[in-house]
Formats: C-alpha cells, structure tokens, sequence
C-alpha cells in the first residue's frame, strides 16, 4: 500500500499543477481596450496586482482570527441541506416608484400586442380610430384575439401579462420590465451568486435581496466549507417557492439562474421553474449600450447610481480568494467577497427600480 | 480470377527481378454470400427499407441484429465494406421506432465519418419516417442549434472529446440520457493505448449519468479484427459482449503477395523504387491501384518517379498516377475521387496516415510500401481492394526492419489469425484519478457505489485528491472544489504532468510529455509529423515550447540516451522454462546526454545535449536468465551483455506483433549485472508515467513474445546482427554492444527451443553446463 500512497501524492500534486494553470479570465495591460474586446473574462493589470496585493494583506490582518469574530453578526443556519454560514444586512430602499394604473393603460394601447397587428398595420387601426385594445374588441376582424389580450391585461397575473408581452416584443422591451411593476414589492428577490469558476463547480455565496417595509434586507448564504452547498441552495430556493415570486438578477439568464440549475442537478435536487426572471443586464444595455462603454455592474453603479467601491476584489478573481480561504483556513479573503456580493445585490436592486421607474414611474 | 491479375502474378513470376523477390504468394476465396435469418421479421417500414435499396441480410449482420434484440451488448470485427453499419442501424431505427422516449448515441473518431454516417441515417430517416432527426453534436456545432439538437435528435452523433466536454452538463441532456438505449462505437480499435485508457473512463462517467437518469444503454462496437476483440470491449466498457465475426459477405479472389526486396539480405535497391516499379506494373496492367507509403515525402517521390518512368511510353500513362495527400481542398479531393470513379485514374499514392480520408471506391490493387505498423492496419489497406465482390491484388513490399523481415521468413505469421491485442488500461492511475476529479464536478462521487465505474483504487484517489484540496469529502459524497474546470484540466491523448507544445509558425503541431520531447524533440532534431519533415529550432525549458520549421534533409537524428532503473514492486512472478520472470512497478531515470547524425547507417556526426533526467514511476516486465545460460555464453567464447542487448531489442522489435503499439510506447534496458544481486537482467517497460498495460500484457503471453523474438533472429540470413533482426533505430547506446550468437542462445533458452545448427554453428554445447 505505501506503493500506492507514494505515486499518489504525486499524482495529486500534478493534478493541483494542471488545474492551477487554468485561468478563466485574461490580465490585460491597463487601457488596451483591443484585448479586452477579444476576451471575454478579463481585469487590468493594476487591478490585477492591487487584488494580489490586496490579499496577501488581508491574510495578514486576519491571521489566527474566527470566522465567528471575523463575521460577527452572522450565525449558523440548519436546514434538511445540512448547515451553512448566514450573514444579514439592511440598508433603507424605498419602495419603486410605479404607477400601475398608467402602465396599464399604456399597454392597452398597444396594439401589436395582438397576434398579425404589426407596426403598419396598428398605425392604419390607430388612424381608423382604434387607439386601445378594448377599442380593437369591436373590430370585426381582431375583436377576439383583442379581447383575449385585453382581459390579460386586466385581469391577468403579472407573469402572464409578462408573457404577453414578451411573445410580441423583444425580452428586453421595456414594457416586459414594466410587467415588473405588477409585482407587490414584497415578490422581488434579487439574487446574485459568487461561485468557484465558470460552471461546474460549487457556488460559493448565496446572496438574496428582498424588501421589507421600505429597507432592503440582504441576506448572505456563505459556504464555511463545499460540503455547506446543499444547505445554502436549498435556503435560496426558499425564496423562490414562494407566493409570486419575482427573480431579479443581473446577467442571470445567462449564468446565475443556469448556475443554480445546474448545481442542483449536481445534487440531485429538484429544479424550480417558471419563475418571472427580470435580467437587470438586458434592459441596461437596451437604455445605455450607446452611452456607455461599459455594462458591467460595477460600471453602472458608478456612472448611472454614483457608488463608487473601495476594496473591492474583482468578481473574476472571487474563485482564487476564495480557494485561498479554503485551503489556508485564514477567513480574510472572505471579507471582500462577502462584501462584493452584498453591494452587488444592493446595486442590482437600486439599478432595477431606477430602470422600472424609467419605464412608469409616478411621478 | 480477373485477367489483367492473372497477368500480372504471371509477371512476377517470369520478370527475373520479380521472381526472386516474391515471397509468398496467398490466395483465398472467392467465396459466396451466406445469408441469414432474423429470429423475427422487421417492421414494415425497415423491411421496405431494405426492399427498395435490394438488400438482402448477410449472415453476420443477422447474428448481430439476433443479439441486440436480446439485449445483448454486440461487438462486430467483420472486415470493412461487409455492411457493418447497417447491422446496427436496423436494431437501433428498430428500437426508435417502439419507443418515442429511445435515444442513441453514435460516437466517431473523425469528422469524415460522422458525416457519412449523418448522411446514411438521415437517409433511412427519410424513407422510414421514424422521426429520428439525427443530428452531428461536436465542437463546430452552433450554440444557437444545440439546446434543439439535445431536445429532438433521437440519435446523437458525437465525438469523445465533445463527450467529455459536455458530460458536466448533463441537467440540460436529461432527456437525452434517461432515455439512451444504445451506444455505438464504431472504429473502436482506435480507442487503444493511451487515449483508449481515456476513454474507456470517459464511458465509465457517461455510464454513471446514465444510471442516475435510469438508463441502462446497450453498447455496439466495430472494429477492426484484432486478437481479442471481447476482452478489448470488455476494457473499454466495462460490460460483456456477443462477438459477430463470421462475415458472410461475398468476396471475389483475394491475392496477397510478399515481396521482400532483402530477400537476399542485402538490398541493391531501394524498397521504394521496388515499389514504383509494382506500382507501374499494375498500373500498365490496367489495374486501378493503391499504393501506400511510410511518409508524405515518400508518396511524392514514388509518384514523381513512376509519372517519369511511365511517360517513357505514354504521356496519358503519366496523367493517370497521382498523388494524394492530407491539405488537399475538398474540390480537389472531389476531383480525384470522381477521376478514379470513371477510371481516369489509374494510380493514387497516399500515406498511411490516410487510410481513411477519401472514398476511392473500387480498386484492383492496393500496395503496402512497407508494413503499417500493425497487422490490423494491414488488413484494413489491402481490403480497400476488391469491394463488391470482385477479384484483388495485394502486396506488401518489405523494408528492412524487424517486423517486416519478420513476416518475409515467417509468411505463415502474417496470414494466421491475427495476434495483436488491443489494450486499455482502466488502472493507469493517472487517467483513473484525472477522470474521477472529472466525475466528482458531474454529481458526488460516492465511494461504495462508483468504485463499480472506477475501481477499487477510488478511495485511495480520492484521498490523495483531497490533500490537494481539488476534492472534498461532504455528506453527500467527494465534491470537485479545484478552481479550474476539470474537464479542462484533463486531456483526453495524455498523462498529466508537464507537457511540451511544438509549435511550427506560431501554430501548435502537437503537445509531448516530457519524457517523450526530450528524447525526439531536443534541439537540432529531426522529427517526422504525418509524413512532413521538421527540424527543432528551439527547446524552450521554461516555457515548455519547442519550435520547429520545416526541412528537407537527407539525414535523421538518434538520442543518445543513458537509462537507469529501480524495481519498487514484484507483483507477478512466473517461472519459465527456468528463467524468473517477473512483473511489476519501476521506476526509470532516462538522461538524454546527446544525439548522432544519420545518413543510412553512416554516423556524420554527435552532438552533446546538457538535459536534465527524466523520472517516471511506470510498469515493467523482466526477465532473470540463469547462471547456466551465461555459462552456455561464457563458453562459445560470446559476449553476455551483447546478447541480451539483443534479446531486449529483439523482444521490443516484437511486441507490436502481439501487443498493439509503437516503439514510441516502450523502453527497455538489459545489463549482464543488474542490481544488489548482480544478476543478468532484461526489462521492458511502458514508455508513460503508471503504464498504460502494454508491459502487462506482454507478461501474460510472455512465452509467444519470446518464441517469436527467437525465430525473428534465428531466422534472419545476416552474420553479426542487422536492421532486420537485433539493431534497433531507437537504441540510446548505439547499438553497441551486440552479440547476434549470444542473442540466439539466450532466447532460445528462454523458450527453451533448441538452437539449430543450420542458422548458426553450435558452439555452446559444453559437457559442464546441462540443465
């Protein structure tokens, strides 16, 4: 046997070789926007090195301190998933500005919202007097499909209307965001994950927003360890089996929600499917791709909401910080991805009620 | 039989130059169709099928369809062109057909055959309407086409390295996978070696999905004949298999000739003029003929040679040889097909290394300019001859190395069953470990349940695994945790550790393990890849890359290499005929300490190398000659060390024979005192860090090995040794020292076969030594 246990140590340290030479994301000279069009995952260089810099600090300070002291105000959570670390923060967030009535309205007066009324056509209706779809219910012709879309509107729940909406327009039209403003306040759930890599690999940190009487809580569902994942989902898919839930992310139609899929398939847990998904990013680069030369989140915050972060670690490096913690057991590489994750969510929320007001607001 | 193939063997047996060169001459056939029956009918709609296209089921395409509806797993070795396709075709469509849910996945080794077989199925699609959508599943696939291709296409052509791409994203194939009721591997023989140890585990992750999603597919292989065909899908499956190999297609006369232009040990010419002239031979005689060369270089040459040649007694002649090489454009390569259809052309010359890149249709003829490297391969040329049933040509045109010298005095050998095994190795622990940290990123690996799919090594890997945290243990099993994707980080041709990238103009040619990069691509060496010609600018240390530019030198490179070697542990000992033989972990050290410049046999030059050694835990068998065989040496007044030089180079020249591989893939070193005994010794190990069971399989038929070794030099008409029996091109030593006598006695004392006193006058029988 101490033949085996011999070639396999080495076995081991050629695997941690190989898989510590795979990078997912690319260090580019500062300003050379060239490369930073061709990849697709990439931070400057002076980020890069402030981040390294940044963490060998951070192991500093926290040398030989609890995760306990370092994140006092958190606690353990049990559920039938096992155990994880939860962590709650509240900051005041009014609740969106939105006059449900106007949107309605609005609505209504689309006319394309009826299947074979194209542009043209709606402007020839309009012209004939037909300005809304309860005026479209006399029509000889459309007066069936126009009232089906306009009980939908009126009496439908928001994700049906979302529905609507979105089969007849682009997903990232506004008035499929308008559908948003349906929801209660209390439906949104604004979800962003910090995760080991690009796929296939555990995600690390849950971070859930929802509103609560005018504040937004976020509550932080952190992997003390891998074998912490089943709890953490199965706490975050608390949220989403619940009356009306309303999924706000940012890119997750792309990563979080197939992430999050993908690991309770991992797990064999069941998927949960069917929710509202509102993609903050889709309607962002619809309202600012020709203003803004970035749309990452932490580009909007700045320009659109005025955040600006200090210490921050950049998102692509979350998985080698993180693996940092895991392997040297020092909690200090937590601190900034904790902190990354809850000003993510903070963000996404406000960046969503800045773009639902935009759409309806009452103003 | 066709008469332009009866003139031509007429030739070869008047032409004096011909006569004495031939031979062996073999001839089968022709034999009829044998016709089957299905144990019960088809459906209406295949049997139509079949109607319309006049087909009629041979018998082994009937064995095969009996089997699979028994829910049996079928592996097919019957030869190319004998409707192997169609054998698994009709089951599958069949099982599509009574189950909307079914699904089956096609896996191929290149895209020209995934085509093809896309195009087959989506024809039977057509006409039985069974809905199938095929669809090809790889790495140019859109992503905007592949969420539909997983939800409608009820057969899945893919690749295995697409396969071990996608695996960790199974939740978007559920579908797929719950409902898989077969798995065809077609080519499957290409699945050896190294990158079949990989896959073979690659089946083993894509099994255990299944199981998760409550499927229990049945497998089909084809491959080609090989000397353990149900063994070889056992290891690559991990199932049991029903072999089909009686083919019952009908075949015309097939002749097979030997020509051994060494026939008397000397050569006056070149094997490739030998062959241009076969090749003009045919040509005049009508015959559409194949030829096939060692390398690019050499197809051009041949072709260039038999064009100048033949336009001395017709310039249509001339058109109508061409070359055909890798990098022609599809419209030239339609061209050449399309030439050779309507008979326009009379002669293509290609290399080995496309035996499978274009549709030549029907031939006459095909020559083998040199032998393959395999029996197997072999084959698979000469049966690009005579398709349809019609009458063919053959005819393997010796170099003078080993393996062909040894067919040229052992014919009987070529034309017997075939001898090769086709090896994986599950237990490489390298690729069992790689492709559990692959399986723990697809769902927990679970120790008591997934050592069914991995072996009983699982926890020990798993353990080590988690030292490096790329692993962790959790209630719910071993977790992946490393940061990089692990299918990313496991190649499915390599064993980990640090690779070499030879770049040729900023392109990457290939990837070496170090082992492999230090011995063939130093600086200043001369490498061959598919058929071109490149010598090493660079060898780049740190950075790992080796540069390379094209050349056309007249000379090759030989490392100049110092092995040492250190048994870790026996775990397989035998006696035979006397001699110890055992099995077992070693641990090389390889030192490459320069290289020798090469026109023929004529050094023109040495250069040293400064390289550090190389260090590899591997697989090895060894073997302990007795004190009398040394004292049977010691008296015909011989030289020990030379001789069991020779034996170790005559059993490594050998082992291809028996054990599919190359000598890239084995090393092997001999000493008259080896070790703390001091006791004569030879090792032969696998050239790759933990083995990949070519060593161990050696071991198992240890006694065929050595007999064949044995005849191979016995038999070889040279004095002192020669290219043909006991030099090897590869030796780190120079070949020095060597001892053809002594070579003889001490092989043939390990098979205990007397030594005859024709090949050699006997000067070891002496009163003290008697067994």
């Amino acid at each position: 046997m101490t033949v085996m246990e011999v070639s396999g140590a080495r076995i081991g340290s050629l695997w941690r070789q190989r898989v510590d030479t795979l990078q997912e994301y690319e260090v580019i000279r500062d300003g050379n926007v060239f490369a930073a069009g061709f990849s697709n995952s990439y931070v400057c260089s002076s980020e890069y090195d402030r981040a390294r810099q940044y963490l060998r600090e951070l192991i500093n300070q926290y040398d030989g301190c609890s995760l306990e002291a370092v994140f006092s105000g958190g606690r353990e959570l049990v559920n039938d998933g096992g155990s994880c670390y939860l962590l709650e923060s509240c900051e005041p967030l009014e609740n969106p500005c939105f006059d449900e009535d106007r949107f309605r309205s609005l609505i209504s007066g689309d006319l394309t919202l009826v299947h074979g009324i194209g542009k043209s056509t709606e402007k020839r209706l309009k012209q004939r007097g037909y300005q809304t779809l309860y005026d479209l219910m006399e029509h000889p012709r459309y007066r069936t499909p126009a009232r089906r879309a306009a009980d939908c509107i009126g009496l439908g729940k928001p994700a049906d209307i979302m529905d609507l909406i979105g089969k007849r327009h682009s997903k990232s039209h506004p008035f499929v965001l308008g559908t948003a403003g349906l929801h209660e306040p209390g439906d949104y759930v604004f979800l962003d994950i910090e995760t080991l890599g690009l796929f296939s690999r555990p995600i690390i940190l849950f971070g859930v927003g929802i509103l609560e009487n005018g504040r937004l809580i976020v509550r932080q569902y952190l992997l003390r360890d891998i074998s912490e994942e089943p709890a953490a989902l199965m706490a975050t898919l608390g949220y989403l089996s619940s009356d009306h839930p309303a999924l706000v992310t940012f890119n997750g139609k792309a990563f979080d929600a197939p992430y999050v899929s993908d690991r309770l398939a991992y797990y064999g847990m069941e998927a949960i499917n069917g929710i509202p998904h509102f993609d903050v990013l889709h309607f962002s680069r619809r309202k600012w791709k020709d203003t803004l030369s970035s749309l990452r989140l932490c580009a909007l915050e700045k320009e659109i909401l005025g955040i600006s972060r200090d210490d921050d670690v950049p998102g692509q490096m979350v998985p080698e910080f993180y693996e940092t913690y895991l392997r040297s057991g020092n909690c200090g590489p937590l601190v900034p991805i904790v902190e990354h994750n809850r000003q993510d969510v903070a963000s996404l929320a406000r960046l969503f009620f800045r773009l639902l007001g935009d759409v309806c607001g009452d103003r | 039989m066709s008469v332009a193939i009866a003139d031509l063997l007429r030739l070869l047996s008047v032409n004096p130059v011909y006569r004495n060169r031939v031979v062996f001459t073999d001839i089968t056939g022709p034999t009829e169709a044998r016709y089957g029956e299905l144990g019960t009918p088809l459906s209406a709609s295949l049997a139509a099928y079949l109607k319309q296209k006049n087909i009629r089921l041979y018998t082994h395409q009937c064995d095969a369809i009996n089997h699979l509806r028994n829910g049996r797993n079928v592996i097919i070795t019957t030869p190319t062109a004998s409707g192997k396709t169609l054998a698994f075709n009709l089951p599958v469509f069949e099982k599509l057909e009574q189950d909307p849910a079914a699904r089956a996945l096609y896996l191929y080794p290149t895209k020209a055959l995934s085509n093809d077989q896309l195009a087959t199925l989506e024809q039977m699609d057509r006409f039985t309407t069974t809905g199938v959508r095929p669809a090809i599943y790889d790495g140019d696939t859109p992503q905007s086409k592949r969420a539909a291709i997983r939800e409608n296409a009820r057969i899945i052509i893919s690749n295995p390295h697409e396969l071990h791409q996608v695996l960790s994203w199974h939740a978007k194939w559920r579908p797929f996978f719950s409902g898989l009721r077969y798995i065809v591997i077609d080519e499957a023989h290409r699945y050896r070696g190294v990158f079949g140890s990989h896959i073979a585990l690659l089946v083993r992750r894509l099994l255990r999905l299944c199981a998760f999603y409550g499927s229990h597919p049945q497998f089909v292989l084809s491959t080609a004949t090989i000397a353990n065909p149900v063994e070889f899908a056992g290891n690559l499956t991990g199932r049991s298999f029903e072999l089909v190999q009686q083919d019952g297609s009908p075949h015309g006369r097939r002749t097979f000739v030997l020509y051994n232009p060494f026939y008397d040990g000397i050569g006056d010419r070149s094997a490739h003029q030998e062959t241009k002239d076969l090749l003009l031979s045919c040509v005049k005689e009508d015959l559409q003929t194949l030829c096939f060369t060692g390398s690019r270089k050499m197809a051009e040459l041949v072709t260039l040679w038999a064009r100048e040649d033949a336009r001395h007694s017709s310039c249509r002649l001339a058109d109508a040889i061409s070359a055909y090489r890798a990098g022609y454009l599809p419209e030239e390569r339609r061209g050449l097909e399309r030439q050779l259809k309507d008979g326009m052309m009379k002669g293509i010359v290609s290399t080995n290394a496309l035996e499978l890149g274009i549709d030549v249709g029907t031939l006459d003829a095909v020559i083998l300019s040199g032998y393959p490297g395999t029996m197997m391969s072999a084959r698979q040329q000469a049966g690009r001859a005579g398709r349809n049933g019609t009458d063919s040509l053959a005819i393997l045109v010796a170099m003078a190395n080993p393996l062909d010298q040894y067919f040229m005095n052992h014919p009987d050998r070529f034309f017997s069953r075939s001898h090769e095994h086709a090896i994986v190795d599950t237990h490489n622990p390298y690729i069992v470990s790689g492709h559990l940290l692959c399986a723990a990123a697809e769902l927990p690996v679970n120790d008591s349940a997934d050592s069914l799919f991995f072996g009983e090594s699982l926890s020990s890997h798993l353990a080590d695994l988690a030292t490096h945290d790329l692993v962790r243990k959790t209630a719910r099993g071993w977790v992946y945790s490393g940061r990089g994707r692990a299918a990313e980080a496991v190649q499915l041709d390599g064993i980990p550790g640090p690779t070499f990238r030879i770049m040729h103009k900023g392109k990457l040619l290939e990837t070496m393990d170090r082992g492999h990069a230090f011995s063939e691509a130093h600086k200043g060496a001369i490498m061959l890849h598919q058929g071109v010609t490149y010598v090493v600018n660079e060898m780049d240390l740190e950075t790992h890359t080796i540069r390379v530019s094209e050349t056309d030198v007249d000379y090759y490179t030989q490392p100049l290499k110092e092995v040492s070697l250190k048994i870790v542990e026996t775990t397989g000992n035998r006696i035979l005929n006397d001699v110890k033989c055992a099995f077992g972990e070693v641990e090389v050290t390889e030192t490459i300490t320069g290289f020798k410049l090469k026109r023929g046999d004529t050094i023109i030059g040495i250069e040293p190398l400064s390289l550090p050694p190389t260090t590899f835990r591997t697989k090895a068998f060894w073997l302990v000659p007795p004190e009398r065989i040394g004292q049977k040496v010691d008296a015909g007044d011989l030289d020990l060390a030379g001789g069991l030089h020779g034996a170790e180079h005559a059993i490594i020249a050998l082992m291809p024979l028996h054990v599919m591989c190359d000598r890239w893939d084995i090393g092997g070193l001999s000493s008259p005192m080896f070790g703390e005994t001091g006791e004569p010794a030879i090792f032969v190990y696998d050239a790759y860090e933990g083995g990949i069971g070519l060593a161990e399989k050696a071991y198992d038929i240890l006694p065929c090995l050595l007999a064949s070794a044995h005849e191979l030099v016995r038999d070889c008409s040279c004095e002192k040794g020669c290219p043909s029996c006991i030099y090897s091109p590869k030796c780190g030593n120079d070949n020095q020292p060597l001892d053809k006598e002594a070579t003889i006695i001490i092989l043939g004392e390990l098979c205990r076969q007397p030594v005859p006193a024709t090949a050699v006058p006997d000067p070891a029988v002496s009163p003290t030594v008697s067994p």
